[in-house]
């Protein structure tokens, strides 16, 4: 039982310290890579593979996300006569966290799990340990590009889902459950700041490099065979939604410690 | 180079020297204190059962594994100590062919070929390079490939696309892991071929490693044959044909043995073969 419990303590501290490592190495490869226009090629490659190929689904969780708002938010706000101000409640959220947070979800699922299992094929396959055979960095040729595109790609994704969000909600609420379309952008405007917006969009950027960063260590270092590829995917998502889901956490109370030294809260309602 | 396992070896004696290097992957002891030279401009080759730690001991040659002790020496410099940068000018002198091929699947045969190209030198001239990678795989008989992707090419064209790739930065040493494993015997013979092709025309000092015997015994100017992590023979090939030592003979004649054969019995399996157990008396 100790035995267990040491060597499992032991191998946590060490997988930390090798992921540590990588970060380390992939942060130094970035710069490096910032200052080398002739590998900006692959930066372009990883950028139209993973956001320009990402655009439809992630803007299809945007318009799913402010629709369901909208449908579920109704009723409550009805009740109180406050049904004009539904367009404040579902932007906020929308641009805020349910914007961000589930287009980075769905990102960590296609993205993420596309990565992992394109390195980690690469890796059974002895295609990494080639590109090292040859004198080349893996870090900067593989892991660098696909970093940066992530990191530049990911606020945009989420300006992208925020948008189909906003027109998500906008459709159910003054088409469907026809609430007086004036007064649902009026009230919208009033309670949205672009602090909101800018809170959602800042936090693109940790999002991205977090999902491509877990994604890629996990391909990296993934078992031979089949298996290993499959459970360096699972592993990677897992690993990617709950840091996702923790940073988020993690955003919320920076910000809100630095809008409250700033700014006084206002009610939304 | 003697037909002696020695651990006197010094870093002088070949263009690859290893002294004494042991690797263990957690509690698994595969190699266990190998010494060996590799002479410039001959072929060496490496022997073995499978998994008794051929290709480990290749991937120490290039670095691409660390030794948990020992030395490894690339023309008398110590490389093992050497960190992914500082290796990175002596990997561009070596050609690797790994035993799948190891072709980027996301390139073509051309950017294939060229990646090695890409990485280490300025690209100006496109033509020369298009002569270049036209010349590379008129080499290895693939003419014409440029532009398929590796996943329409079959397991020998793999591998001698992989060679073309190996050989385009012209390597004073190439190393190669398997090159006829999974080979019909006329592909097997084409590389062999091939070895021969690039040793006498690039003057390349070749190391490979493979369990085919008839391509060793063609191929080879040195043989080392490995057993259980450690060397048990080396010298050349009529050396090794007439070993005296049961396992060498077994492993070249490809005979099963006596105790493999006790274990097949007792686990209850009935099955002909074409030795009897006093064949190996």
């Amino acid at each position: 039982m100790l035995h267990t419990t040491g060597a499992k303590t032991v191998d946590v501290i060490a997988n930390a310290g090798r992921f540590s490592r990588f970060v380390g190495r992939t942060c130094v490869g970035s710069m490096i890579t910032c200052l080398q226009p002739k590998t900006y090629s692959l930066v372009w490659t990883q950028m139209n593979a993973i956001g320009v190929r990402s655009v439809p689904v992630v803007m299809v969780t945007g318009a799913f996300v402010g629709m369901v708002l909208a449908v579920n938010a109704y009723d409550q706000l009805a009740g109180m006569g406050l049904e004009e101000r539904l367009g404040v409640l579902i932007n906020i959220a929308v641009v805020k966290e349910l914007g961000p947070v589930l287009a980075a979800i769905m990102l960590a699922g296609r993205v993420g799990g596309a990565l992992t299992a394109e390195l980690g094929t690469m890796n059974v396959t002895q295609q990494i340990s080639a590109v090292r055979s040859m004198g080349t960095d893996p870090i900067k040729y593989l892991v660098v590009p696909r970093v940066l595109a992530c990191l530049l790609l990911t606020p945009f994704l989420i300006i992208y889902a925020d948008l189909m969000g906003i027109l998500g909600g906008y459709f159910v609420s003054v088409i469907q459950l026809d609430i007086n379309s004036a007064a649902y952008w009026q009230y919208s405007a009033n309670g949205v700041e672009l602090w909101d917006l800018s809170v959602g969009v800042v936090k693109g950027f940790f999002f991205g490099v977090v999902i491509a960063l877990i994604s890629c260590y996990k391909g990296f270092n993934c078992r031979e065979g089949a298996q290993g590829v499959g459970e360096a995917c699972t592993e990677a998502f897992v690993g990617s939604f709950i840091s996702i889901l923790a940073l988020n956490f993690i955003f919320a109370l920076i910000t809100k410690a630095i809008y409250a030294t700033f700014w006084t809260t206002q009610s939304l309602l | 180079m003697g037909n002696v396992v020695d651990n006197e070896i010094s870093p002088d004696d070949g263009v690859i020297v290893v002294k004494d290097l042991f690797k263990t992957f957690g509690k698994l002891r595969v190699l266990k204190g190998i010494s060996l030279s590799v002479e410039a401009g001959k072929t060496t080759v490496i022997i073995g059962p499978s998994g008794c730690g051929k290709t480990v001991l290749m991937n120490h040659m290039i670095v691409l594994d660390r030794p948990t002790r020992g030395e490894i020496y690339f023309r008398s410099e110590r490389i093992d100590e050497l960190n992914e940068k500082e290796l990175a000018p002596i990997r561009v002198q070596y050609g690797f062919l790994f035993q799948g091929g190891a072709l980027f699947d996301s390139l073509d045969v051309f950017e294939n070929i060229i990646f090695p190209i890409r990485q280490h030198r300025k690209i100006t001239d496109w033509k020369a390079i298009d002569e270049l990678v036209k010349t590379k795989l008129a080499m290895v008989g693939m003419e014409g490939f440029q532009n398929h992707y590796p996943a329409s090419l079959s397991g020998g064209q793999q591998k001698r696309v992989a060679l073309a790739r190996a050989i385009a930065l012209d390597p004073h040493i190439i190393l190669y892991d398997e090159p006829t494993t999974g080979l019909d015997p006329i592909r097997s013979d084409v590389i062999n071929e091939l070895i021969l092709k690039l040793k006498r025309e690039l003057k390349v000092t070749s190391v490979v490693v493979t369990h085919d015997m008839k391509s060793a015994y063609k191929i080879a100017d040195h043989i080392i044959m490995l057993h259980e992590g450690k060397i048990i023979a080396e010298g050349d090939t009529d050396y090794i044909r007439n070993h005296p030592h049961d396992v060498v003979q077994q492993f070249i004649h490809g005979r099963v043995s006596e105790a493999d054969l006790a274990a097949l019995r007792l686990g209850g399996t009935k099955f002909k073969t074409q030795y009897a157990p006093e064949d190996f008396k």
